[in-house]
């Protein structure tokens, strides 16, 4: 589903984000990224959807090249990638259904989607998404009346109707508090479940990590450091990602 | 900055201060020896000549007509040069060269293009509205690019990585965020535009400071003052519709 080979990344000033990572993930896994900030997880999941060239090394997603990739061809890669982002991303000013709709611009008839007058099956759809969140009956509502927690899920809904064949989340949890982190981790993991999506999503906790991740990539300093189940994540795995006693949210634990 | 510094900062501003009121030879006794003039001349005025209503409407109609059509054709004039005057938007090349056109355009101020379109086209409202529409459309293009430069990043990344097309992004990252603030400066643009319009009129470019100049020209003050009193409820008739409609856009 995703293989990636060799991914550098490296900023002007020679700051290296990504130092050679090699990765293979497979379809329907549910990886949880974890590392300490700047290890570069989100430049990582904006490599594999394009939003990121790197600066060499190659990532193939569903069976085509991101890197490389331009035009027509990189926006249909993305459009079978949904991202969810740290602080949503949402059009503050639109109403809920209208963000929804943003994840169906690339499957809709160009025109009808400038608009707008999207077909009744991506409303219904978009309808679908929300109901599934649990967000039924808010369709109208100008998204910024939502909750932290709801805006999330929103987002979550935008990335669904974009049936996607991957999910990447950054940290989609980090701006909301503890309990509704694990909403929207449950809501990732059924998503994962129910539709046999590949979700990849980096986390900065780590018993949210072992709780829901199935498989375990750790980054430290643009490298992978870690890889394996939850189980594999020792109290010496966890310091070798985070550095001795810098594993946060209760981590080093369970061994 | 620190103590003696200050303080020459102080006197040098003092300094300019003097040496301009010189210049402009201001002069309290003269001051005082004009005003049984300005008495004399405001209580000429009185009563205002109500028989002249009926041109001082024509005339604040057409005011109105010039600053809705300025604004207007200025404020779509104004979107494209706003892209090509922000930074996070356009090349540098083309950056710098718009920001250079647009404050070398802004500069003068829409009674000297009145002038300049009196010149070039003939007497009446058309060179008004030629020179709202310049000068209007460098103003609302800077403010616009403002706008566009103080832009979230992140709905339009959000927009971007779901696999649209630029025109998508354009249309559901960044006009959603823009549109509120468009048209609070376009319509802020609009009131100041009726002022501006009310005094076209005095180079012949049509509105009603044709009828302000000629009144007081010709020492009919009842007239002129009744003129006056049709322009000052046409600007705070229009102030107040617009401020609350830009209420209503934040």
């Amino acid at each position: 589903m995703i293989r990636v080979r060799g991914l550098q990344k490296e900023y002007s000033g020679g700051t290296r984000v990504l130092d050679d990572v090699n990765l293979e993930i497979g379809a329907g896994e549910f990886v949880a990224l974890i590392g300490p900030s700047g290890a570069g997880k989100s430049s990582l999941l904006r490599c594999l959807n394009g939003m990121i060239v790197p600066t060499a090394g190659e990532v193939v997603v569903d069976g085509e090249a991101v890197t490389g990739a331009r035009g027509d061809r990189l926006r249909r890669i993305r459009a079978r990638v949904g991202f969810v982002f740290q602080q949503f991303n949402l059009l503050r000013r639109l109403s809920v259904l209208e963000n929804v709709l943003v994840g169906r611009l690339a499957r809709t008839v160009h025109w009808r989607s400038l608009l707008p007058c999207f077909p009744a099956a991506d409303l219904t759809r978009a309808r679908a998404a929300l109901a599934r969140m649990g967000l039924g009956g808010l369709e109208d509502r100008r998204v910024d009346t939502l909750s932290g927690g709801q805006q999330q899920r929103v987002a979550i809904a935008r990335a669904l109707v974009q049936e996607p064949r991957i999910i990447l989340a950054d940290e989609p949890m980090s701006s909301l508090d503890p309990a509704l982190s694990h909403t929207v981790m449950e809501l990732l993991r059924r998503i994962n479940r129910e539709d046999g999506i590949t979700v990849i999503t980096s986390l900065h906790v780590l018993e949210l990590a072992r709780a829901y991740g199935r498989r375990i990539v750790g980054l430290r300093d643009g490298r992978v450091v870690h890889d394996g189940p939850p189980e594999s994540l020792t109290a010496s795995a966890a310091d070798r990602i985070f550095g001795p006693g810098g594993a946060p949210g209760g981590g080093g634990g369970g061994s | 900055m620190r103590g003696p510094a200050r303080w020459v900062g102080w006197v040098a501003l003092l300094a300019v201060f003097f040496w301009s009121a010189w210049a402009t030879e201001v002069s309290a006794t003269r001051m005082v020896e004009g005003l049984p003039f300005m008495l004399d001349f405001v209580r000429r005025m009185f009563p205002p000549d109500l028989s002249v209503i009926g041109n001082a409407l024509r005339g604040a109609v057409q005011t109105l007509q010039i600053a809705v059509v300025g604004t207007g054709v200025a404020a779509v004039l104004a979107l494209p040069i706003a892209f090509a005057a922000a930074r996070n938007a356009a090349p540098p090349w083309l950056f710098y060269g718009a920001r250079l056109l647009l404050n070398a355009f802004r500069a003068i101020d829409t009674l000297v293009y009145a002038l300049f379109f009196v010149a070039a086209v003939g007497l009446g409202p058309f060179p008004g509205v030629l020179a709202v529409i310049v000068y209007t459309a460098t103003v609302l293009a800077k403010l616009y690019s403002e706008a566009i430069e103080a832009i979230d990043p992140g709905p339009v990344e959000a927009v971007t990585a779901a696999g649209a097309t630029p025109l998508q992004v354009l249309r559901w990252g960044v006009l959603p965020q823009l549109m509120p603030q468009f048209l609070s400066f376009t319509l802020y643009r609009f009131e100041t535009n009726i002022r501006a319009a009310a005094i076209l009129g005095f180079v012949g470019a049509g509105g009603i400071g044709f009828y302000i100049q000629t009144y007081l020209r010709g020492f009919e003050y009842p007239a002129a003052s009744a003129v006056l009193l049709v322009l000052v409820v046409l600007v705070m008739l229009v102030d107040f519709a617009s401020s609350r409609l830009r209420a209503r856009l934040v």
